[in-house]
């Protein structure tokens, strides 16, 4: 799933960006670093550039690089790409521990190097082991991945075209034929899919989280026969498409992240990210320690101590007020105790952005699951869908 | 004054396009079709003969897959043969060189805008509040916006021809420009009308032009992605779209096999190309020097 639209392209640009700042003397050069932390990320994890903070503390420097988060992208970076030389950290929308650590690509996460893991209670809280949230940062009973971003999406809608929706039902109301969008993702749109046919009894679905062959082929016919009434109007790829889809008001319901409704929002549209009575689709993004053959012990520590870093006060306030996402429980607190640096207004908003995410969390739904058993299956049968 | 060009030193000449080839086109080809015969262990292959993704291709979704993209590549490239010939053959016959040539110039503008934006900015124009829309509207002409603009057949053909016709109008322009005019001045001359004398001899002559035009368009809608995905709605997987999409969960054997499929089909055709038509008469005076 790719939760920030960020390409190689825009990574390119931005390094030339820089390289002419730095080159004009806009960038300070930071002469007495340790080393660099070399983070490959999605675009979610930058706390809008600054590291001052963790260099200070650490005397590491961090060289962010832009990735996509598509599994064949982040595997790309790795392999193909040489990441692996390359990153200490890369962080993603979690759930890809099977072909990472079966690859040997990320390495096991030693929780007692990381001073504030005992204090990030939603670990134990959501993806404690035995837990749905586990399969995000945890494999073979081992932790592979430090939680960064937590969040439940659910759909969209104008309401002043359907009035008061509350249920995934409105994705498929004859009343919305043609003004529905769907996301062009298994994992997401046919998990929310598949939570609606189980809570509805239109199909027999024992776990959403993981369908067998024959469960995800009745939520891909029964999406084939929705498409083929009409149904839908567009299916979405990226994040400016869904947000244009909306503010257009091309379609009136669309399965989409709270961010966009956020965007749409501030373009001045009355736009509702619903509440269904199903649940939502949850999810959390993870930081995978690279197994990375060129890196020394220093440069491990320092690893660790970006990792501890971002299950942080300071960094998970920033990450939740840039982009609408709970984080770590310190961030509130940090937020309203530091005025300074988090002003009244922001301090406000991290409050209810996770207020609003942990509703989202107590309210349950399905964990969306990056790579279910038959991911093969759900690929091949999503093909179907598109091409039916 | 032109030299003559030393044997030795010519074969050098050849051997750069030819080891560029080698090393761009058919090393990369050659193992993309070794994958497609791999079996998976994870990330790694192991050796194998296996057809397993042959019979995947076969057996699923792909194969509609693979038919609908051919209709829908040959639809673009055929609507984009006819509108780059009727083009071409006015620059070559009914304007004045320098005309032409500011007309080509003009041709090659859509190569330097990014192909994303100019898809975007369809759906801007094309949507039901979109521009197109909003102007048939205020003007009467319609009551409510028409969907079929976008995200629609009519949508994805738009985007691939307006994407592909300008690289079409090159080799036409090329061909029928070198069709000697004492041919179309003797069926004049012999009584046949326009219309005959171009379909018995502007047109056969032509040929090499429009297939090579052809090819290029076809090759081309064949391999697009981003067309189906920003104007295609719901209804559009094409052949790029599933290789990538194989890709995702990491079945590179059968990314593979699909992309060797196209790449035979490809081949298929552009030997077609060599067997039926004198190249020279299409390259024109590059290889006359052979004579």
């Amino acid at each position: 799933m790719t939760r920030v639209n960020v390409n190689r392209r825009d990574a390119l640009r931005l390094a030339l960006s820089l390289s002419a700042a730095a080159g004009l003397g806009l960038v300070p050069p930071r002469a007495h670093a340790a080393g660099t932390i070399n983070f490959a990320d999605i675009g979610v994890g930058d706390p809008g550039g600054d590291w001052s903070k963790f260099e200070a503390a650490s005397g590491y420097d961090v060289n962010l690089v832009s990735i996509g988060n598509a599994p064949s992208a982040v595997l790309n970076v790795l392999v193909a790409s040489g990441g692996q030389g390359t990153y200490e950290i890369i962080n993603i929308v979690g759930g890809m521990q099977k072909p990472l650590v079966d690859n040997a690509l990320v390495e096991k996460i030693d929780t007692g190097r990381l001073p504030n893991w005992a204090k990030d209670t939603y670990v134990e809280e959501f993806l404690g082991n035995g837990k749905p949230g586990f399969q995000f940062i945890g494999y073979d009973n081992d932790i592979y991945g430090v939680p960064t971003v937590l969040q439940g999406d659910s759909f969209a809608y104008l309401p002043e075209k359907t009035g008061k929706l509350d249920s995934y039902a409105a994705l498929f109301d004859p009343k919305w034929k043609g003004y529905v969008a769907l996301e062009d993702n298994y994992t997401t749109a046919g998990q929310k899919t598949a939570l609606y046919l189980k809570k509805a009894g239109l199909a027999k679905i024992a776990n959403p989280d993981d369908m067998t062959k024959e469960e995800f082929k009745a939520v891909t016919d029964f999406l084939i026969d929705q498409k083929k009434k009409g149904q839908f109007r567009v299916i979405w790829n990226s994040f400016e498409q869904a947000v244009n889809l909306i503010t257009s008001k091309e379609v009136y319901v669309i399965d989409c992240w709270e961010p966009m409704v956020f965007v749409a929002k501030s373009k001045g549209m009355d736009v509702v990210y619903a509440d269904p009575k199903e649940g939502y689709l949850l999810w959390a993004m993870a930081a995978y320690l690279v197994k990375n053959p060129n890196r020394t012990a220093e440069q491990t520590e320092a690893a660790y101590k970006l990792l501890d870093f971002m299950l942080g006060g300071w960094y998970g306030a920033k990450i939740t007020n840039l982009r609408g996402y709970m984080t770590n429980p310190q961030a509130e607190t940090y937020a309203k105790d530091n005025p300074s640096e988090f002003p009244a207004e922001q301090a406000k908003r991290v409050a209810e952005i996770t207020e609003n995410v942990r509703r989202k969390f107590s309210q349950g739904g399905t964990w969306q699951n990056r790579w279910p058993t038959e991911v093969e299956f759900y690929e091949s049968e999503w093909s179907r869908f598109k091409a039916a | 004054m032109v030299t003559a060009v030393e044997p030795w030193a010519r074969r050098v000449l050849l051997c750069l396009p030819l080891i560029f080839v080698a090393i761009f086109l058919v090393v990369p080809v050659g193992l993309t079709v070794m994958i497609s015969f791999l079996q998976r262990a994870g990330l790694r292959f192991l050796p194998a003969f296996s057809l397993a993704s042959y019979a995947s291709l076969i057996g699923g979704a792909r194969l509609e897959v693979l038919r609908r993209s051919l209709l829908v590549a040959i639809e673009a490239t055929a609507l984009s043969l006819i509108i780059a010939y009727v083009i071409a053959y006015f620059l070559a016959r009914k304007v004045t060189p320098a005309a032409a040539r500011i007309v080509l110039v003009l041709f090659t503008i859509p190569f330097l805008i990014n192909y994303i934006v100019r898809d975007v900015s369809y759906t801007v124009l094309l949507g039901r509040t979109g521009v197109v829309n909003t102007a048939l509207m205020a003007a009467g002409i319609i009551d409510a916006p028409l969907d079929w603009l976008l995200y629609s057949d009519f949508a994805v053909l738009l985007g691939l021809i307006s994407a592909y016709m300008p690289f079409m109008i090159f080799p036409l322009f090329l061909s029928i420009g070198a069709i000697d005019r004492q041919y179309l001045e003797a069926s004049a001359l012999l009584g046949a009308s326009p219309l005959t004398t171009f379909r018995t001899i502007t047109l056969p002559l032509s040929l090499p032009g429009v297939f090579a035009a052809g090819l290029f368009g076809l090759v081309g809608c064949l391999g697009e992605s981003a067309v189906p995905i920003i104007l295609g709605g719901v209804g559009y997987e094409l052949i790029g779209n599933t290789i990538t999409s194989s890709m995702d969960v990491l079945n590179y054997p059968l990314a593979a096999a699909l992309s060797s499929v196209v790449i035979l089909l490809m081949l298929l055709l552009m030997l077609g190309w060599y067997l039926v038509f004198d190249m020279r008469s299409f390259l024109g005076r590059i290889l006359e020097w052979r004579a």
